[in-house]
């Protein structure tokens, strides 16, 4: 088919959190990436649906097999079930843009997906036999590269982008970035959960909350430095709602992603030619879902004051950037190139 | 400056679609090769040897290219002749360019990923190996502590653990001895280990520095970590004769990628267990370095620099048996923690 009118292009970011998706018929939309299937009979009639994706899954996971099926942005390895859960993932996200089995006849879909920085082949490949079937292209792509090509920062810049599962770093050197000018760290969002649930519970050990509600409260308040306002939530206490003040549980989790964040970031300035560090020290992007944490841009541009100064920008739309770097990617692409790489 | 990024990000892909070491990979042969210049200068006494080597290295050990019959020839000292494995494609190129087109071509075609659900092999045999021993000390913290009797001593805990829950667990020294770095690799071969670890704890010149790291096969650039794999590669035992045996080791891909998800757990459980006790440490990361110990084992390996000697207050948690049990019981959860992504019995050794 080589009819451009009937070519559907799209860019998704994975991710471990959230997935979001970009197409070229101007639709957008992010979903949780959470994946469910009625655990019986009975779920099955009262959910009436086979599976369930996103937000929908989490809210009625009682009666679901829920899965997150990807770990630091990669599908989870060696189950089937995860396998299927990303596919259901895909397969949601592309109808959410009008793509349904329907229309798949009438429409070539030419998808770029971004993955962390540090993804091994391996991971690509269980990548590809995933969307087998759901497009008819597909195009694989470091997570920040996708994110500079959004905010055109592809020459001395430093990407910053900060997910649930990793946080990747990546200097744009006006090439397509190789091993040495990235980085992929554990310490993302779900490690800013974990912490936040662990103070949290050895600061109010009566208190009864699960992940699922700290990693709505860091959503909502998360913060670095100093505190606009106590942060205060609800979770019940031997059974009573009980209003639990979390500042400085939530200050130091959030705080605990600084250090080693920073850490990479001088790390990778200082590998940068000479001739370039100051440019690049005045070109960091910080994006992500986990980057909208209020004070992280000034507390990375402090950091930068260690090597001569900087800084530190977040882009305005974090959630997006990834997909709509990944859609531009996608139609920037040659028709030749995306003749090689049908999937 | 963007077509000529989609070009590189396209190539990219082809390479992974057809089952080909991606450029990427490629440049970390031109960094091992820098690396192996740097060691084998440092390490050859006599400078005609070198010569060749080199002069080897920068001809011939490029991969799809074998030595000759014999390798290197010890009677006269000649280099034995060099032979392509793949005869560089005819083109419009000539020399060298028409040859790197041949190799990018033809030579570096790989098998095709193996999804590693296909081969769920249990972990039942983990090899433990205390760093230094015997007359190295290793480094040693501003008390006197030596990183040589922590490492034992984690490891006797961690053995104990392991023992517990079904793990064969041998160990490549277990007393105050001297083992040099290509017995300990070949001992967890001839033992068949499913895991080996290498317990080390960190010296950073930056004495306010503290943090766990943990490593896993690879080469790299990072002046500091080529230092630090210069300094505990001393004593290897290698001799010449083994040298394309090592670079072999050093692109086990999947083996490689193997070693990477074990370093990842062990890291991650490292970093969540002693940040409690230690509320200002840093986790410094999973990273790659060419440590002999791990080039010449054939099992997903790695090492972790547990702790920092050179920071006093790491020095003084190091000195209590409370945290070394704790940094034991750390590893300990990292290891299980990858076992089970292998297999559905490691449990009881089964």
């Amino acid at each position: 088919m080589t009819d451009t009118d009937s070519i559907l292009y799209v860019g998704i970011d994975l991710g471990t959190s959230r997935s979001a998706i970009s197409a070229s018929n101007g639709q957008r939309h992010v979903v949780d990436s959470y994946v469910g299937w009625p655990v019986d009979m009975v779920a099955r009639k009262i959910l009436k649906r086979s599976v369930l994706v996103g937000r929908e899954a989490l809210e009625n996971r009682s009666m679901l097999d829920l899965r997150r099926p990807l770990e630091r942005g990669l599908l989870k390895e060696g189950s089937e079930r995860d396998a299927e859960a990303v596919r259901q993932l895909i397969k949601h996200l592309l109808a959410l843009v009008g793509v349904s089995e329907d229309t798949r006849a009438d429409t070539q879909v030419r998808a770029v997906v971004g993955v962390p920085a540090e993804a091994l082949r391996v991971s690509k490949q269980q990548l590809r036999n995933v969307v087998k079937g759901l497009v008819d292209g597909l195009l694989i792509v470091s997570e920040p590269f996708s994110v500079a090509y959004a905010v055109d920062a592809l020459l001395h810049a430093l990407i910053i982008d900060i997910g649930a599962g990793t946080t990747d770093l990546c200097v744009m050197n006006g090439r397509y970035p190789t091993e040495s000018d990235q980085r992929t760290l554990l310490n993302a969002g779900d490690w800013i959960d974990e912490q936040l649930f662990k103070l949290t519970q050895a600061h109010h050990p009566d208190a009864n909350f699960s992940l699922f509600m700290v990693r709505e409260w860091k959503e909502k308040a998360a913060f670095v430095g100093k505190a606009k306002a106590p942060v205060v939530v609800t979770a019940p206490v031997k059974g009573k709602p009980t209003q639990l003040d979390i500042t400085e549980e939530l200050r130091t989790a959030c705080e605990g992603l600084v250090p080693p964040v920073a850490e990479t970031m001088i790390d990778l300035i200082a590998r940068v030619d000479p001739e370039y560090q100051e440019k690049v020290r005045g070109n960091v992007v910080l994006a992500g879902g986990s980057s909208g944490i209020a004070g992280l841009d000034k507390a990375l541009q402090e950091a930068l004051k260690e090597i001569g100064g900087g800084r530190v920008q977040a882009v305005k739309d974090p959630v997006f950037a990834g997909c709509d770097g990944g859609l531009a990617i996608a139609t920037d692409a040659d028709e030749s190139d995306w003749e090689k790489l049908t999937s | 400056m963007r077509k000529r990024l989609l070009r590189q990000v396209v190539q990219e892909n082809l390479a992974t679609i057809d089952g080909r070491h991606p450029a990427v990979q490629r440049q970390r042969r031109e960094s091992l090769r820098r690396w192996l210049r740097r060691a084998l200068l440092l390490a050859i006494p006599g400078a005609f040897l070198g010569i060749l080597v080199l002069a080897g290295l920068a001809a011939g050990l490029h991969p799809g290219w074998v030595l000759g019959k014999g390798g290197f020839s010890g009677e006269s000292g000649a280099p034995a002749q060099i032979v392509p494995l793949v005869k560089p494609l005819p083109g419009r190129g000539s020399g060298r360019e028409a040859g790197d087109a041949a190799i990018s071509a033809q030579r570096f075609d790989a098998p095709r990923p193996l999804n590693r659900s296909a081969l769920p092999l249990p972990v039942r045999t983990v090899v433990l190996d205390p760093g230094h021993g015997g007359h190295d000390f290793g480094t040693i913290g501003p008390g006197g502590l030596a990183e040589k009797d922590v490492a034992l001593d984690i490891a006797f805990r961690l053995r104990n653990l392991l023992a517990d829950q079904g793990f064969a667990v041998l160990l490549t020294r277990e007393r105050d001895d001297a083992v040099a770095l290509d017995q300990r690799a070949a001992f967890a071969n001839a033992c068949a280990g499913d895991l080996f670890m290498s317990i080390h704890v960190n010296w950073i010149p930056n004495r306010t520095a503290r943090g766990v790291e943990t490593y896993y096969l690879g080469p790299t650039d990072d002046p500091f970590l080529t230092t630090l794999a210069t300094t505990e590669n001393q004593d290897a035992g290698y001799s010449l004769s083994d040298l394309k045996r090592l670079l072999e080791g050093i692109y086990a891909d999947i083996r490689q990628d193997e070693s990477r998800l074990l370093a990842e757990a062990v890291n991650g459980k490292l970093y969540q267990s002693l940040a409690i006790s230690n509320p200002r440490l840093v986790d410094r990361g999973v990273k790659r370095a060419p440590f002999i110990v791990l080039v010449a084992t054939e099992m997903p390996a790695v090492l972790a620099e547990v702790s920092c000697l050179s920071n006093q207050e790491e020095a003084r948690l190091l000195a209590d048996t409370g945290y070394r049990q704790l940094i034991a019981r750390s590893l300990f959860a990292g290891i299980v923690s990858y076992a089970r992504t292998q297999g559905p019995r490691y449990e009881k050794g089964s």
